[in-house]
Parts: C-alpha cells; structure tokens; sequence
C-alpha cells in the first residue's frame, strides 16, 4: 500500500493513499549526517523558514494563511534517526471533502510550503537577521528547557555519557554555545548548499493519490537540480567510557537511569526477539520491572525501559525515593538477570508480543503513525512493513528473547537526586 | 440503539441509555483497526464534598486519584492487567479535576476485552494491606509532580484564584492527605459515585453497537442506584485570594501561567457555546494570529512554549495563558491591555470569520485521534452536550459573544499570575 516514486535523482517520495482520515500530513526532509558541526544549523533553519516569506513578511501573516486553510499546520521537523538528522516541515490539513466545494487543500498547502521553503525574504544574501536572532534565543531557550523535565533530562545526561565518541551522543538541537555562534549569512549558505546535495524524503498521507500529490511536490523541488548525496550509512555504536554518574540538584525525586549496550541494532535479524524481550523486561504494566520494582516492592510510580534500536541500546528508568536507591538497582539487575536465565513465563511472553503486534496493527490507523512509521523507516534501515514485523515478532520463542538479555552488558548509569538526600 | 448521523463530520453517533442508567455511545469506525473503549465516571478530584443516603460526607484530596489506582486490585489475586494483556488489550486510567476515566484499547478480542473492563470497574476490592502498599507509589507520583514545573506553577495558580473551591487541591492530594484515604473512604466513593446512571460508555471503532449495549446490559442489569448528590463546590464571589505567587525551581528561565476568573458556565448548550466563545475570543486576544502574539514574540518576551485558551469545569471556568518569558508580568500586562484594545475596537468581520474556519478545521482534523473524540464525547456528555454538535454552534457563533465573554471576565480584579524563577 505504500508507493514510492522517484520525483527527481535523490529526491524520494513515498506516499500512502487512504480516504478514511479527516486529514492528510506530510513531511518534507532534508537528510544529513548527525555532525556536531551543523546539528544546531539544522536545527534552527525550519524554525527561520517558517518566520515569513517575501509574501507573508510575519509570523501573523504566516498563520492567517494557515487559518485560511481552514487551520492547517506547517511546523519544523527536526529529527534524529540513528546516525542521521532530518531537518525540515511537517504538515498536516484538512481533507477536501470537509472544504468548501471546489477548494484543493492539499495544491494548496504544497504551494504554500514551497514558499515557506524557498521565497525567504533576504537582507545582503543572507535571512533576516531579526528572524535569526529571535530563533536563535528560542532555540537556546527550548535547549535549556529541557532539564524541566527532569526524567528526560536525566535520560539525555545517560545518553550523553554513554554515547561520547559517537553521533548518538550529540544533542539533536545542538548545543547552546552552537546556536549563539549563527549568523544570518552563514545560516543562508549552509541552508543553500544543503538544500542541493542533501537526498531529500518527502511522505505524504491522505485521500488524494499518490500520482496527484508526487505532481504537486514535483512543482515544489522543480529548479532544484542539485547534485544529491545517497542517504548516510547506520553504523552501530562507538561506546564511551563505561561510568557511574550520580548529579544533586533541587528535586523531590531521585531519577535512575541505567543504560546497556548490545549488538543488535534494529538492521539485525535478532532484532524483533530484542524488542520482545525490551517489552516484557519493562514495557508496560505488566513486565517484570512494574511488576516488581512498582507494584510487588512500591520502590517507585514510573519504571520503563525502551530500546534505541539504531544503536543496540536499551535503557531503564525509575523515578524513587533516594532512600531505596540500592535496593532499585539491585531488583533491576535481579530482574534482568532471570531474563537472561531464560526465567520467562509464557504469560509474560504472550503479553510482550501482543503489545507490540496490536501496537503494529494500529499504525495504518492514523496519518501521523504513519508518517512516523515509514519516514523513520526507510532511514534507519529497517526495512519491513508494519505487517512483515508483526509476523517477526510473532515468532519469537522465549529462548530468543533470553538470548537477547544475554547480548545486552551493562554499561553507565546517572542518578539524580535531592540536595538533602 | 438510536443512530444520530453527522454527515457534515462523516461521523454517525449511536447512543442509548440503559435501564441502569448508564449512557452508552458508540462511533462505528469503519476499515479501523483499532478501537478504543472509556468507561468514564462523572466524578473526579474537586467532588470531595457529598451527600449519600441522607449523611454528609467529606473525602480527602486524592481519594478520587487513589481509588483508580486500587479499583485495578480484584479479589483471590487475579491480575486484571495480565489478562488485557494476554488478549493484545493495553488498559490504563486517569484521574481528573471532574473526571475519571477507565480505557483500554485493542485491536482484536474487542468484545473480551469490554467484559473485562465492566468486570474490573464494577468490582470494588480493597484491603488494608493492598490500599497501604499504594502509598509509596503515590508518594513518587506525588514527588515527580512536586519536580515539574508545569504542574507546580498551575497549582500555584489555582491557590491565587480560588478561596474556597478544591480545585486548590492537586488532583492526586498531598503527602499528607493521602494518609487518610483507608479502604472504608474508597468504598463509599465507589458506592456514592461508580453507578451506572452517573457514568458513560463510548466505543470508537469498527464494531458494532447493538452487541456493545447488550453486553454492558447483560452485566449491569436493570437496578438503576441512586448516586451521591454532589454538594458544593461553593460559589466564588469574593475577590481573588491572591494576585501574584512566585517560587523557585530549578529552570532555566522564569515559567509562568496568568489567568482571569470567570463565572462558572453551567450546563447544556448555552454552555458549550459559551465555551466556543469563550475560547475564540482567546484566540482573537493573543492565539498565533492576533496582533498582541506577532508583538511579543518579535520583542522576545514570548516564545512558542506560549499559549492558551479557556478551561472549564464544575463551579469554575478561566481564561488562562501560559509559557516561558523572561518577563511574565510584562505578558500579564500586555494581555491585560490588548483585552481592553479589542474591546474598544472589536474584531473586524473578515477576521473572525477566518478564525471560525480554523476551528471548524482543526477540531475536525482532531476527530482522528480516538483519544481526543472519545475524551470529549464522554466530558460533554457529562455537561449535556453531543460534542458533535460543534459545527454548527460554531457556525452560528457571533463576535459580540466573545466579546462578551471577555468583557466580563477579562478585569484587572479577576487576575492572578502564578510564576516559577530560576534559583538564584
């Protein structure tokens, strides 16, 4: 059901026609190597395209055309997958059957991106320097913001430190001091020179057929001849230096996140059993870590592992009292341990593959799992439909799965907690 | 089962009430996959105050919250969890200031999966033991809300503006309160509230309804209980309590949440399309397309963490704006001023026009997301409404209405700043 249509060399539309949504989406991506060297660029470019075109000099401007559209959006897309950045605009309308009659939401739409994307007003070759500015500090303030939430921050700190050496542990907006060093002029040549040798990934999801939107985003990269790079290679993770991390700050809660590194990367064959075993292990309300470190011990309300499958990295979250830190760590390890002691019930095994089989399942049923599906997809080098995996994950034994805890070692935790704790 | 079709939403909504009482919806999804199932309770944090079979009774802050948690317990250890599970089902819960909501959803064994979530919901199972052993885990849910910003700089806000009303309570109680909840509290809540007449089904998916409403009537059957009659939550007529709260936490930059009393809204349609207006003139007044967000965002005293909007529930309703700026008063201000410019001014035809097609066009594209319409359909239910009913009350909506609104609530005397600085 998915189509994909080559729009020009390196230019790549993949498109999925389905008339059951109210809306359509799409995406448009410029694909990049994760590099340290233009991470924060990337990141802030969408940011200053969507500021105004030559036509729609302000930001009100902008969002009264998308009113008009009956409420469209256009918003930045900054992604990471795997060894690779995407920078670029996510949008998503209004089906033309809810429109007035003879209106065309999607031409229209497109129309108005290629605008956002290519009519930017310029001051001496480079974007304006108010608009850069201003992103500039919203950006640095959105990096900032993020110890706000102090379980993702805690788990960007475990990232950090494990992936020192590699992609994985650059931050995917930059860094602070990345940011204040833009200026207008270089932000334009760097967005200049990638918008002709990036391979470009452009999904589009609704009701019109493929053909008819691959014509309307065809308009939108015509006179972009360029000289496009094939996507980056995935190439597993370079560890850092193994760590033991512990951070004191003005907190309620004690936040532990301990992080574990295997071979088997989501382009592996074993990959579906390490999912499987990533779920029963802490996927949910009924893996062995809720069960219990949450409901059998009440060391904490929120425990979970997930799985980075572009890196083989598995990680485990538990916010608790500082008091029970040991006693945490050690059910967590004892837990993984009886993993890979191949100590998994055939309950525990029917629940980790049906999550994640419904979860397959459920993926044709909104335009965004959709677009998040295959635009992912393709780049990280996961090649099956959402039904090929579910058949994967179906046929994985409990043996596989302990097989999968056995591959993961230990590597760094970081541990957050209260000054008085 | 009765069959209301929305063409102009592509939606047909069926719905009947049982001789229980209980409401049932049901929005057949055709060609989905997936369906989502809410057994919703009218009930939620602010109703701490309650009279039942003629006695008077007062429960603490966060018994609501603490029941969802324990009604998962079921008698002789059985692990409701475990069986969603095992027929591919995830179940969850949530509590909130007027609701209480149960769901699970699926994507196959669908009719399975509703016995099980009629069977776990209707049966009340709590011991000493198991009611004790919860509260660790609250205690940590309580700690991860004390660290969020977000959530302590709205709480703060609800303190300023409420003297009385337990919207002043979070919604999972205190460190303390929670030492008083015992089995004996969570019974009677389940008693007073958890009848059928006071709580609302809603099915979206490829399924069919007669089989939805004859399942919940084979379980329920035909004893329609009284429920618990809600008392209070008093009327606010005073000045606010306070006008400005500031704390600190650790953040970057000062975070901030500014909102305007209003008068309650009521129930039933005159009410949702207060609310429509309500939430309209928000946007005329600082939403992306209005003059006063253009202004602060290009002064950088806004930035897109900013926005806002209009929230109501039992005995309480604001008009409320929130985000990061390195000057929150010069936002409350600045807010304050435009709300008295566009009451002088108006809002010029054309461009109330384009902001109704907005949100005619947004909400339609929310209906997509199962979570949001099954949320809906249950809260408007539970004020009277058929959410989708929201064309055409959009469609007749005037600018003098939301100018209305804003006129009486958007007054100095009726504003309270709540705002978390940065550790010095």
């Amino acid at each position: 059901m998915i189509e994909t249509i080559t729009l020009s060399p390196g230019v790549t539309l993949r498109g999925v026609r389905d008339s059951r949504f109210k809306q359509g989406a799409f995406s448009i991506q410029l694909i990049r190597p994760m590099c340290d060297a233009e991470a924060a660029q990337n990141a802030l470019l969408p940011a200053v395209l969507l500021r105004g075109t030559r036509r729609c000099p302000d930001l009100r401007s902008i969002t009264r055309q998308l009113d008009d559209l009956y409420g469209a959006s256009l918003s930045p897309l900054v992604r990471r997958i795997g060894d690779c950045q995407t920078t670029g605009l996510y949008g998503s309308f209004m089906d033309d059957r809810f429109a007035l009659p003879g209106d065309r939401v999607l031409e229209r739409i497109t129309a108005f991106a290629r605008e956002v994307l290519l009519d930017s007003p310029l001051e001496e070759g480079g974007f304006l320097p108010e608009f850069v500015e201003g992103e500039k500090e919203n950006l640095i303030s959105a990096i900032e913001s993020e110890q706000n939430d102090k379980r993702a921050y805690s788990m960007g700190k475990l990232l950090e430190a494990m992936c020192r050496g590699d992609s994985f542990g650059i931050p995917r907006l930059g860094r602070p001091e990345q940011v204040e060093a833009i200026d207008a002029g270089s932000l334009r040549a760097h967005y200049e020179k990638i918008l002709l040798e990036s391979s470009v990934e452009i999904f589009y999801v609704g009701s019109a057929p493929v053909e008819k939107a691959a014509e309307c985003f065809r308009q939108l990269l015509a006179g972009l001849p360029g000289n496009r790079a094939a996507l980056p290679a995935q190439l597993p993770l370079k560890p850092g230096a193994k760590s033991d991390l512990t951070e004191v700050q003005d907190v309620a809660q004690g936040h532990l996140c301990m992080g574990f590194a295997s071979p088997i990367t989501n382009r592996d064959p074993a990959f579906p059993a390490m999912q499987v075993l990533c779920t029963l292990y802490g996927g949910g309300m009924t893996s062995k870590l809720f069960q219990n470190l949450r409901e059998r011990q009440s060391l904490c309300y929120s425990v979970s592992s997930g799985y980075y499958g572009a890196k083989g990295i598995m990680t485990v979250y538990a916010g608790i009292d500082p008091a029970t830190e040991d006693a945490a760590r050690e059910e967590i390890s004892h837990q993984l341990a009886l993993c890979r002691a191949g100590e998994i019930t055939p309950g525990e095994l029917t629940a980790a593959r049906e999550a994640i089989v419904s979860s397959l399942r459920a993926v044709h049923d909104s335009p965004g799992a959709i677009e998040g599906y295959y635009a992912t997809a393709a780049l990280s080098g996961m090649g099956l439909t959402p039904g090929e995996y579910a058949r994967a994950v179906n046929a994985v034994t409990a043996e596989e799965a302990a097989a999968a805890a056995r591959s993961l070692e230990m590597h760094t935790t970081y541990f957050l907690k209260g000054e008085c704790q | 089962m009765n069959a209301y079709p929305y063409p102009e939403l592509d939606e047909t909504l069926y719905r009947e009430t049982l001789e229980c009482g209980l409401a049932v919806s049901v929005v057949p999804k055709k060609g989905f996959t997936k369906k989502l199932c809410y057994l919703a309770v009218n009930y939620g944090s602010v109703h701490d105050h309650f009279e039942l079979e003629g006695r008077e009774y007062r429960t603490p802050a966060g018994a609501a919250h603490y029941l969802e948690h324990k009604l998962f317990d079921m008698p002789d250890g059985r692990d409701i969890t475990g069986e969603f599970a095992r027929l591919g089902a995830s179940v969850n819960a949530f509590t909130s200031y007027d609701m209480t909501a149960y769901y699970f959803s699926c994507t196959e064994h669908f009719e399975e999966n509703l016995q099980l979530l009629l069977d776990f919901v209707y049966t009340p199972y709590f011991t000493e033991e198991t009611v004790e052993k919860e509260r660790g885990i609250i205690d940590q849910e309580i700690g991860m809300n004390l660290d969020s910003p977000d959530s302590v700089v709205f709480e703060e806000l609800t303190r300023s503006l409420y003297a009385a009303h337990p919207i002043r309570n979070p919604i999972l109680g205190t460190r303390e309160s929670i030492r008083e909840i015992t089995p004996d509290t969570l019974h009677l809540i389940h008693r007073a509230f958890y009848t059928p007449a006071n709580m609302m089904l809603c099915v979206l998916g490829d399924v069919e309804p007669e089989a939805v409403a004859a399942l919940a009537r084979a379980r329920l059957g035909t004893e329609n209980r009284p429920t618990a009659r809600k008392l209070g939550p008093p009327e606010e007529a005073g000045p606010i309590p306070r006008s400005l709260t500031r704390k600190t936490m650790e953040v970057p930059m000062p975070t901030f949440c500014a909102a305007w009393r209003a008068a309650p809204l009521g129930r039933g349609e005159s009410a949702i399309r207060q609310e429509l207006a309500a939430e309209l003139a928000a946007e005329a007044l600082f939403g992306e397309s209005s003059e006063l967000y253009l202004r602060l965002y290009e002064e950088g005293l806004i930035d897109s963490s900013f926005g806002g909007g209009f929230e109501t529930l039992d005995g309480c309703a604001m008009l409320l704006c929130s985000g990061d700026s390195r000057d929150p008063l010069a936002v409350a201000e600045a807010v304050q001023a435009q709300a008295e410019k566009l009451l002088r001014e108006g809002i010029p035809r054309e461009d109330f026009l384009r902001m109704k097609r907005s949100s005619l066009g947004r909400r339609i594209r929310a209906l997509d997301s199962f979570d949001s319409t099954c949320f809906r359909l249950c809260a408007y239910r539970f004020s009277d409404f058929d959410y989708f009913r929201f064309p055409e009350c959009l469609a007749s909506l005037t600018a003098q209405e939301a100018l209305g609104l804003l006129a009486k609530t958007c007054a100095p005397e009726n504003r309270a700043v709540s705002i978390i600085d940065p550790k010095p």
